[in-house]
């Protein structure tokens, strides 16, 4: 006994020192390393990518847009500049003649209509290009694109979210939804992509040195996996992750640079709105009184969040209508209605009617702003609060693609979920509002039953001039609050923490990269 | 007759085998929801009615049993969704991480828990014992993803000396050598979580059985004989010990897949139990089926190697199956 | 002959600690309850207080008393543990005894399902479990111990095998007793101690497992338990929560464990058969 725990206490001391004399060997090559707690979110090419944010941030290192934004807003990318013809409902955009794809070959306005051609027989989720007639290219560096019909969310979309093909290598691809030669990987991005690794969820980019902005300031990117992002930050294995916002103090103390996002991601409760008692609108604003969401906020989350606008888009967009209706919490106003629905209360001082005691399933899973799985205490909060106004909850916690089906299939009565993408153009309100733009979303409340609110959405997505689309948006949002398919709950804030030693300045983009995802890595960050 | 057991072990574990490819290819199509409800309803886009139905055809429903039998036995084992790459591929590129950290780690809990074991039951009653017992109780009850973040912190955050996640540094430019003292150097933490949670079951059982076996009358005789305590300890008594050691060994090659999924999330070490969740996660179907099935057939081949070797361990359990019922 | 082993267990450290510990432990269990200041679920208090003399062991991230929710957690993962493990136990000694006395093809059958049930990764068990029905605590403990039978039923086995062999049993063969004695009376009791170390290895699971599929998100967090408290504990891993949150449910569980193991120790003695002739 004694010899093997001095046998054991050898090894580990051996073992120990060996580890610590292996200090990793400096690299030469100039690198930023970027912490995810996930790691896989496919290959980073347009029809190989997660559909979510984080896959379309690993796509986008490798192939370039039209127009990308920064920080102020948008700034040229493959196009140096771009107009509209009002007339024509024409947009011509003037490419940049030093864009070329990674094997050497210039890009130029005929990869550019290739790629509209090329989306609308095989569909990139992320645009529509449905309302675009035809592209022409113009001249080598010229393309104009026509309209069917007026799309407002044209420019955010076509011009800041549709990646470009180069026409040489996808003109004859079948399959894009499985074709992975390395000849998929070649964009016109400022990073050539070198390799993913599905079981470390690795990822590594190389710079591309001709890239038409100028050479990376890095020569490696690199994406490694890391469940705990403050560790891997002070441990100098990553120089950029998300982190919570609890740990910011701490790593602001130990010299990292601690940045924070405008509101681009909510939690909201979905409602069941097709069954009774929810298909009763009195019955979802009752419940808006009910949930107190500064208690949600401040119960589940430390206090580090804001509570939503009921119309969806947050106070930080641009769109945002200031006068949205708006619950305060308020629970004898919500018995008040339920008892105006007939309801009285029973024994225990829960809701009842004909007998039946008013009682339902709150739907629970766990998801975060980063598409992390972190359990929460939301579910409990608002099950505490529904009952304290006299309605019996049961919380059901289920793994997060079981949640989902349910929803999907109306199996369910009240349901948490989240979702970004309320930052970018305010196309968002009609895919989280309407089953015609949003059919195959469980974030989407499918709910289409009032034709005014159905006529402002058409009408916001064919509106040209911005301001007066900004009225139509304001009426969305209105009425969208007085409906209350669903109950926007609050912001979580999101806060990302970097190593400032390695001269990157990183930065949140205004209205989330492309179509509004509130991730920190832009790619100008390692362009200017 | 010895060899007609053999052939027919063999039959029995063939028929096991049959079973386990059902299970692993059926029950994983009970899980609720598919591929395409896993990876787009909850994303960035979303998608109208129609482009639901055209993702879908890109996804077919998966083929009869027949013909799934018939592409394992060409080894086809389908490939994964999410990762466009062929089911065994990946489960070759994770299962050495596993067998590396799971197997290392219950290889040498094993090993030091049975040394300690016998140690310990030999000095039954004496302060050493007590002792050991004492400590390993309280370990083990102690969940291993405290073990593991408490080791995070002090060894990673407060003293630095080891990485918090990974399997090593990744995209390394690294010569050989240099490589595998960064791969131990991220294996430690992660590896000593595991042996800590591993070792104290592995000590309490072979002091259990260690003391039977101690009473036993040829460990007596064999003290009366005069024989060196050590040599009675490890030829004559813990020989008969290893016995439950040896059926632990094998049931916990069950636990290889799903057994480090808390402490590979926690060190974020690559890994089958990862590999698993995730698929299950994505509602990967080929690749479920494919980590199922590995692992279910490897239980029964480490099991069926471990019958054949009770019999040379312990000869008595062969005549086991000599005797009428 | 009894007062003798009331007077060897009466002096044997592990056993007065093992009782005294389960006493304490099954008291609190038992009467948390009554004890607890606060009902666990009120979310009213400020958020990560540190102790103080109003909660004993602060207030958690949700505004809980964390002294509170652990006499409740206690309760249901001592419950939780005891009911998976003797469930478990129950199917594996069953199992077990039969492969081994009966052999051959009962044996091959028995053992193989055994292998075919251990394979199959729990995880994937669950989440079908927890979507096809709603899995109440009762439910899960007892898939817990469905899926975690069989190595006991292994362990039982093959010790069954090296009894079995004994020459006492040989003799109680050859003098005709039934197989039915020969099982109650020999094979059962002189296994007692493997049952222990069964049931305790098969509790301290289902309470593992309740923290890991917490840890993973996959159980319900808003059923107070030990594994449950540890998994919202190391959330905040990053914060200054160690000795008050986090430590006292893990010491909480490390004391049931070693109550169980304890008491199997100093059983250990009693149930020997050996052992009692030669006192």
């Amino acid at each position: 006994m004694k010899r093997s725990i001095l046998i054991l206490a050898n090894v580990l001391f051996a073992v120990l020192f060996v580890c610590i004399s292996a200090t990793p060997a400096v690299s030469q090559m100039r690198e930023i390393r970027i912490a995810d707690s996930r790691g896989d979110w496919g290959y980073p090419n347009p029809f190989l990518h997660y559909p979510r944010g984080p896959g379309y941030v690993r796509m986008s290192w490798v192939f370039d847009t039209l127009i990308w934004k920064d920080q102020n807003g948008y700034i040229p990318a493959l196009a140096r500049s771009w107009s509209f013809d009002a007339e024509n409902l024409a947009f011509t955009f003037i490419l940049n003649p030093e864009a070329r794809w990674h094997d050497g070959r210039p890009l130029t306005s005929e990869d550019v209509s290739f790629t509209i051609q090329y989306f609308k027989k095989y569909p990139y989720l992320w645009v529509t290009v449905d309302d675009i007639e035809r592209a022409v290219a113009e001249g080598a560096y010229t393309v104009r694109i026509y309209l069917s019909r007026p799309y407002s969310a044209f420019l955010p979309d076509v011009g800041g979210t549709m990646p470009i093909l180069p026409k040489h290598i996808w003109e004859s691809v079948e399959n894009p939804h499985t074709y992975n030669d390395p000849r998929a990987f070649i964009g016109s991005g400022p990073f050539i992509f070198r390799d993913f690794n599905k079981t470390k969820g690795t990822y590594l980019y190389e710079a591309f040195t001709d890239y038409y902005q100028g050479r990376p300031k890095v020569d490696r990117l690199i994406y490694v996996r890391s469940g705990k992002p403050m560790l891997s930050l002070q441990t100098g294995e990553a120089d950029l992750a998300n982190i919570m916002p609890g740990m910011a103090d701490e790593l602001r103390k130990k010299g990292m640079t601690v940045i924070r996002d405008e509101r681009g991601w909510n939690k909201k409760l979905m409602i069941n709105h097709r069954k009774p008692p929810f298909n009763e609108r009195s019955f979802r604003q009752a419940l808006a009184y009910a949930v107190n969401r500064q208690e949600i906020i401040d119960k589940s989350h430390l206090g580090f969040g804001t509570p939503a606008s009921y119309g969806l888009l947050s106070i930080d967009h641009e769109m945002y209508n200031p006068k949205t209706p708006f619950y305060p919490h308020d629970a004898e106003k919500a018995g008040e209605i339920i008892e105006s629905l007939g309801y009285t209360r029973g024994n225990g001082g829960y809701f009842e009617k004909d007998g039946c005691p008013l009682t339902f399933e709150l739907l629970s899973s766990n998801i975060t702003v980063a598409g992390e799985i972190v359990s929460d205490r939301d579910g409990e909060v608002i099950k505490k609060q529904l009952e304290q106004i006299g309605i019996n909850v049961s919380l059901v916690n289920m793994e997060q693609a079981t949640t989902d089906s349910r929803i999907k299939n109306w199996e369910f009565d009240i349901a948490i979920s989240g979702h970004g993408g309320i930052s970018g153009d305010p196309r968002i309100l009609n895919e989280m509002i309407s089953s015609q733009y949003g059919a195959g979303s469980v974030n989407s409340a499918r709910y289409d039953i009032d034709p005014e609110l159905n006529r402002l959405m058409e009408a916001q997505m064919v509106e040209m001039d911005q301001q007066k689309r900004k009225n139509t948006v304001y009426g969305i949002q209105e009425l969208y609050a007085i409906d209350l398919p669903a109950i926007s709950l609050y912001y979580p804030d999101a806060v990302a923490a970097y190593n400032p030693v390695k001269g990157i300045c990183w930065f949140y983009t205004k209205g989330g990269i492309s179509k509004g995802i509130p991730i920190p890595q832009n790619k100008m960050s390692l362009i200017k | 007759m010895k060899d007609g057991h053999y052939i027919k072990l063999t039959a029995v574990y063939f028929f096991a085998g049959l079973v386990m490819v059902y299970a692993s290819y059926s029950l994983p199509k009970w899980l609720p929801g598919d591929f395409v409800t896993a990876m787009y309803y909850g994303s960035n886009v979303t998608l109208t009615a129609e482009q639901e139905a055209q993702i879908r055809a890109c996804y077919p429903c998966q083929e009869g049993f027949s013909r799934y039998l018939l592409n394992l036995l060409s080894l086809k084992w389908g490939y994964s969704y999410a990762f466009l790459t062929p089911v065994s591929d990946l489960i070759l590129e994770a299962l050495p991480w596993t067998l590396l950290l799971f197997g290392g780690a219950h290889g040498a809990s094993m090993l030091f828990g049975f040394i300690a074991g016998v140690e310990a039951a030999w000095r039954r009653g004496g302060w050493v014992e007590k002792a050991g017992v004492g400590c390993m109780t309280i370990m083990e009850g102690v969940p291993e993803m405290c073990t593991g973040v408490a080791l995070l912190m002090l060894f990673a955050l407060w003293l630095g000396w080891f990485p918090s996640s990974g399997a090593e540094t990744a995209y390394s430019i690294y010569s050989a050598i240099e490589r595998i003292w960064d791969m131990t150097h991220h294996l430690a933490l992660p590896f000593t979580t595991l042996f800590l949670a591993y070792l104290p079951g592995n000590f309490l059982l072979t002091r259990g059985s260690m003391v039977m076996v101690l009473k036993e009358q040829f460990v007596q005789t064999a003290r009366a004989k005069g024989l060196p305590p050590s040599r009675v300890r490890y030829a004559h008594a813990a020989r008969n010990a290893l016995l439950p050691m040896f059926t632990r060994f094998g049931l916990r090659i069950a636990f290889m897949v799903t057994g480090a999924v808390v402490v590979e999330t926690i060190f974020s070490y690559p890994g089958m139990g990862t590999l698993l969740y995730k698929a299950i996660g994505l509602r990967d179907l080929s690749l479920i089926q494919g980590i199922v099935l590995i692992s279910s057939l490897m239980v029964l081949f480490v099991n069926l190697a471990m019958e054949i070797l009770y019999g040379i361990i312990d000869p008595r359990i062969r005549n086991a199956y000599k005797l009428p019922a | 002959m009894h007062i003798s082993f009331r007077h060897e267990l009466g002096r044997d450290p592990w056993f007065i600690t093992g009782i005294g510990l389960g006493l304490v432990l099954l008291l609190l269990a038992g009467l948390g309850p009554v004890f607890s200041p606060y009902d666990p679920h009120d979310i009213s208090f400020r958020p990560l207080s540190p102790p103080s003399a109003d909660h004993w062991l602060g207030v958690n991230d949700g505004g809980m008393d964390i002294f509170s929710e652990l006499l409740f957690g206690m309760r249901n993962t001592a419950g939780f543990g005891i009911l998976a493990g003797f469930t478990a136990l129950f199917l594996g000694v069953a199992v077990g005894l039969a492969a081994a006395w009966f052999g051959g093809f009962t044996d091959q059958i028995a053992m193989r399902l055994a292998d075919v049930v251990l394979a199959v990764p729990s995880v994937m068990i669950l989440i079908m479990a927890a979507s096809l029905f709603r899995p109440s605590p009762v439910m899960l403990a007892v898939i817990l111990s469905i899926i975690s039978w069989p190595t006991t039923a292994k362990a039982i086995r093959s010790q069954a095998l090296v009894v079995k062999n004994r020459l006492h049993i040989h003799a109680a063969r050859q003098a005709g007793a039934s197989g039915i004695y020969i099982l109650a009376r020999h094979l059962l009791p002189e296994l007692f101690p493997l049952y222990l170390i069964g049931f305790a290895a098969k509790a301290r699971m289902a309470m593992f497992m309740e923290a890991s599929l917490a840890f993973l998100g996959l159980l319900d967090p808003a059923r107070k338990s030990l594994g449950i408290i540890i998994s919202f504990a190391l959330k905040y891993y990053y914060m200054d929560i160690w000795w008050n949150w986090l430590l006292p449910p893990v010491i909480l569980l490390s004391l049931l464990t070693m109550t169980v193991t304890f008491l199997v120790i100093s059983l250990e003695k009693v149930f020997d058969p050996r052992l009692k002739e030669a006192l």
